[in-house]
């Protein structure tokens, strides 16, 4: 419940203006920076704003990213195929976890929490060894296929939300006649729409995002991601051209934006219950 | 067992199938090759060496390793209470009414969607010594200091100061709290107003009510916010590998853990060693989480638990 | 033929850390015959309806069997055993509509499409689900907890199961619904003449409804009877207690040797008061003779006291503390030496005052002895 009055109001909302202008800051500047032409960026002291904008920049930098439609294609074939594998297989192992009673069922959840304090950098040598057995170092496989063996935080997630599905409506499924896997597809699935898509979401900015796993596991450059391919503008290029930087910085960012500003309400939602347990 | 019962367990498995086959190929094999591996010399294109525990000798008197340890553990100390303490901050700050809530939540939560390719192209421009935005900020009220107290003050070169390249990283760190913000808006609204009331009709000050109502009542979601942090804080990589370019930063002070497991592994191929290194990682994990949870115990407060 | 036999029925939870074993059903041994409306009741916790989840496989089986129509259904799936239940918080498919509800277990069964039609559309009907309003394409959140209820009784309804189970239906509604619900779960059964196993904690539902009860309590069943056997023959003080609203009046005394030669009843009571007195008829004295000078308690229902004292063989005499005027009948509670009685009479505007010192006629026809250390019933 928020307060019916604020105890300061006024430094409250000082407060809150001067850090949402820090915060903004740095949209601003990368914004800003992406539309001034080069000489412009190293001017000491720094302008605020370009004396005209270069809107050009923009194709510029994807032409000197190289193949920067191709990147972006990759990131989103990744993007997909992690949503859809994350969905389904966290949903099938959350229903296992929570709508079904079976003698062992919690200690294997236990184990299941003790996995998530596993770090990365823990199974990454490993996990590598077992890739490049099965020759598949240098292809996508690695980016997707454990999407489909479903993660250990979206399992939690959606087994909370299973939880709070009434065990009634398990139980008169089971009378009328319902297959497990039935209730699963036809009742459960179709109740936890909005725990879904959450899940949805957060894989998808958990794969865009992602930069560890395509730099061990991808090579050939055909393969990159919009991550990986921006790195490699960062690297290549001598004489840092800021200009083409920020605004390659930007159009990574974009798609993320966007589909934050549609999904809002369902995103802010998904964060604070994972926080709230 | 009842026939069942024993349906049951198959349906169960049967289910959680896919996890099973997930967790023995990503989290028990790899957990028991790391600690053998660990133990050998390997370099992936070779069969395994077995070192004893020749690695973890070396590792005791690899400077490296103790830099890159401090530079880790440095980073969790500083960032983690910082960070704890603006996004409470923010979120009493949001869970006011004023106006625009909605607008502030978004302008705050955005940052901690970046992507990290973004963020760390974005904050190298930031940081830059001469141009980046940070210091133009920086310069007038330094400049008014210095020639208040007659003071050299200047603001530093920070990706290039072994001194300033950690309190930079710091600071792109701080910018992405946005996620906690909105967690602990959340647990803030859990609390019911009426002990806020009371409280008052008692007498109370704000500061009393915060620290005797707010943060008991917020204890849980905090004491849940700092374990994941410091667990996501000690492997942090994406960020201080790509403002490096791979590599250390000035006088190795961008050199955390993660990253020099990553050079081990992929960069010199010394994956037996790469292997120790990130054992040491684990454990580093399981004890802070562990003192953590067992202080957390004591301090946390579950209403109606 | 559907009968429903429960034979050394036990449902056994194992000890497990801070808690130990835990006995929710302990021996049941019942039948129920084809067509019968059998209703299981007790307070919470009394094993009721862990019995009936067992009964549509909800539960397993610990030790003991069920057997439905002459066949053993211990491991029969619920699916298979071709019983419906209408549950206590309806648990209708949120995202279906009405039809769809009713018409899921059909469709499960490969029922043909005008089949499934013929037999939701007729059900419908029956309960009310086609006028005033049309409700069958609504969600069940469009509806009233009155008609989600009703929707849970024709999904049981359409599948036309050998036996419906019924767990605390009307628990979720309000004291009106309650009553009218009632009545039409009553009127379903005559007309679709199907056993119904019926589970509440609701003695009046129980009364009201049932052929025969089963009380049950701590896992153990107490009497077997139909509704008025149970009324004026409890076999214990707990059934005694339990069953009839306002509860049957319990005197503790002992039996004595009257002049006469019959028996009579003495109220336990300390100086300065008077104890109650009741002469016993000569059959009763003679059955209970071997209690002479045993303490026993003494059981008689609230209607068997009159405020008309001298038309009564026996009077009671105590303070009269509360009168509460129900409109059609009065409750009056009496205070005597050492126990509180309630009656109920009647009669109206009787004009008693509270606090004044009244006697009540005592009909000691119809009263029931109980053993004070077993708490059993004494046969009479």
């Amino acid at each position: 419940m928020k307060p019916t009055h604020s105890s300061f109001p006024w430094f409250s909302r000082l407060a809150l203006i001067l850090l949402g202008v820090l915060f903004l800051l740095p949209f601003f500047w990368m914004v800003s920076t992406s539309l001034k032409p080069l000489n412009e960026t190293m001017k000491l002291p720094p302008e605020w704003l370009p004396t005209s904008p270069q809107w050009h920049n923009y194709p510029d930098a994807m032409k000197a990213m190289g193949p920067f439609w191709l990147y972006a294609r990759n990131s989103l074939f990744l993007a997909f195929l992690n949503v859809v594998g994350t969905v389904f297989s966290s949903a099938l192992v959350a229903y296992g976890f929570s709508r079904l009673d079976w003698r062992g069922r919690d200690t294997c959840f236990f184990v299941l929490l003790a996995t998530m304090m596993i770090p990365f950098p823990v199974v990454m040598v490993p996990i590598y060894g077992l890739f490049r057995a099965l020759g598949w170092i240098g292809t996508f496989q690695p980016l997707w296929v454990p999407a489909f063996l479903a993660g250990a935080f979206n399992v939690f997630l959606l087994r909370q939300f299973f939880l709070s599905i009434p065990k009634d409506l398990s139980e008169a499924a089971r009378i009328d006649g319902c297959s497990e896997f039935r209730i699963f597809w036809q009742i459960i699935l179709p109740l936890a729409k909005p725990a879904l898509l959450t899940v949805a979401l957060f894989q998808f900015m958990a794969t865009w995002n992602d930069f560890l796993g395509p730099l061990i596991f991808l090579a050939r450059e055909e393969q990159y991601t919009l991550a990986l391919g921006l790195q490699a503008l960062q690297g290549t290029i001598s004489g840092t051209p800021w200009h083409h930087l920020m605004a390659a910085s930007t159009l990574v960012l974009l798609p993320v934006l966007v589909l934050f500003f549609l999904t809002q309400r369902t995103f802010i939602r998904g964060i604070a219950t994972t926080g709230l347990k | 067992m009842t026939l069942g019962e024993r349906r049951n367990i198959l349906k169960g498995l049967l289910f959680i199938s896919p996890w099973i086959l997930g967790f023995l190929a990503f989290n028990l094999y790899p957990l028991a090759a790391s600690i053998w591996f660990s133990l050998c010399d390997y370099s992936v294109l070779s069969q395994p060496v077995f070192l004893g525990a020749q690695n973890y000798v070396d590792l005791w008197h690899d400077p490296v390793f103790w830099k890159a340890l401090r530079n880790t553990v440095l980073f969790a100390v500083v960032a983690i209470p910082l960070s704890t303490l603006l996004s409470i901050g923010l979120a009493i700050l949001l869970n006011q009414p004023i106006a625009g809530q909605g607008i502030y939540r978004t302008i705050f939560f955005l940052p901690s969607l970046v992507p990290a390719i973004s963020l760390a192209i974005l904050w190298q421009w930031m940081l830059n010594g001469p141009m980046g935005l940070v210091n133009s900020l920086l310069r007038p009220p330094l400049q008014a200091i210095n020639a208040l107290f007659g003071s050299h003050l200047q603001a530093p070169d920070w990706l290039n100061d072994p001194n300033f390249a950690l309190w930079g990283l710091i600071l792109t760190g701080l910018w992405g709290t946005g996620q906690a913000v909105v967690i602990y808006l959340a647990g803030l609204q859990e609390v019911p107003i009426e002990l806020y009331e009371a409280a008052e009709l008692d007498g109370t000050n704000s500061w009393q009510r915060f620290l005797h109502i707010t943060l008991p009542m917020l204890s849980p979601v905090i004491f849940f916010n700092v374990l994941m942090s410091i667990i996501g804080a000690l492997q942090t990589f994406a960020v201080p590998y790509i403002l490096t370019g791979g590599g250390d930063g000035p006088g190795r002070s961008l050199l955390f853990l993660a990253t020099y497991i990553y050079q081990n592994a992929f960069d010199y191929w010394n994956m037996g060693y790469a292997s120790a290194l990130a054992l040491c990682l684990f454990v580093l994990i399981i004890g802070l989480s562990l003192i953590t949870v067992h202080y957390g115990e004591k301090k946390v407060h579950y209403s109606g638990r | 033929m559907a009968k429903v036999l429960i034979e050394n029925l036990y449902k056994i939870y194992p000890a497990e850390k801070g808690r130990p074993e835990k006995i929710a059903v302990d021996n049941a041994n019942f039948e129920i015959q084809d067509r019968e409306f059998m209703v299981l009741v007790g307070p919470s916790g009394c094993g009721k309806t862990t019995t009936l989840r067992m009964v549509a496989g909800l539960e397993e089986i610990t030790r003991g069997s069920i057997y439905l129509d002459g066949k053993k259904i211990n491991e029969v799936a619920p699916k298979d055993r071709d019983i419906a239940m209408v549950f206590q918080n309806y648990a209708l498919y949120p995202h279906m509509s009405v039809y769809r509800n009713m018409a899921f277990g059909l469709e499960l069964r490969g029922v043909p499409k005008d089949e499934i039609r013929r037999r939701v559309d007729s059900t419908a009907k029956i309960l009310g689900l086609l006028e005033p309003d049309n409700l069958l394409e609504r969600k069940p959140k469009a509806l009233s907890g009155g008609q989600r209820q009703r929707v849970a009784l024709g999904r049981a309804i359409v599948r036309k199961p050998k036996a419906f189970l019924f767990d605390e239906p009307l628990s979720n509604l309000d004291a009106k619904m309650r009553v009218e619900t009632r009545t039409e779960i009553s009127k379903l059964h005559r007309q679709l003449d199907s056993t119904m196993i019926y589970v509440t904690h609701d003695q009046t539902e129980a009364m009201t409804m049932a052929d025969r009860i089963v009380v049950m309590r701590y896992g153990k069943i107490q009497q077997i009877a139909p509704p008025l056997e149970l009324y004026h023959r409890p076999a214990n003080l707990f059934v005694a207690g339990f069953i009839g609203s306002p509860p049957m009046n319990l005197l503790q005394g002992t039996l004595q040797a009257s002049p006469k030669g019959a028996l009579e009843f003495v109220e336990n009571v300390t100086p300065p008061h008077f104890p109650f007195r009741g002469v016993l008829s000569t059959d009763t004295s003679r059955r209970l003779s071997s209690r002479q000078g045993k303490e026993v308690i003494l059981g008689f229902r609230p209607e068997q006291l009159h405020p008309n004292s001298t038309a009564s063989k026996h009077t009671l005499q105590g303070i009269l503390e509360v009168v509460e005027p129900m409109g059609a009948e009065t409750y009056l509670y009496l205070k005597t030496g050492a126990h509180s009685c309630i009656c109920r009479t009647t009669e109206t505007d009787l004009g008693l005052k509270e606090g004044s010192k009244i006697n009540l006629g005592v009909d000691l026809s119809r009263a029931v002895f109980f053993d004070p250390k077993t708490e059993e019933t004494i046969p009479t």
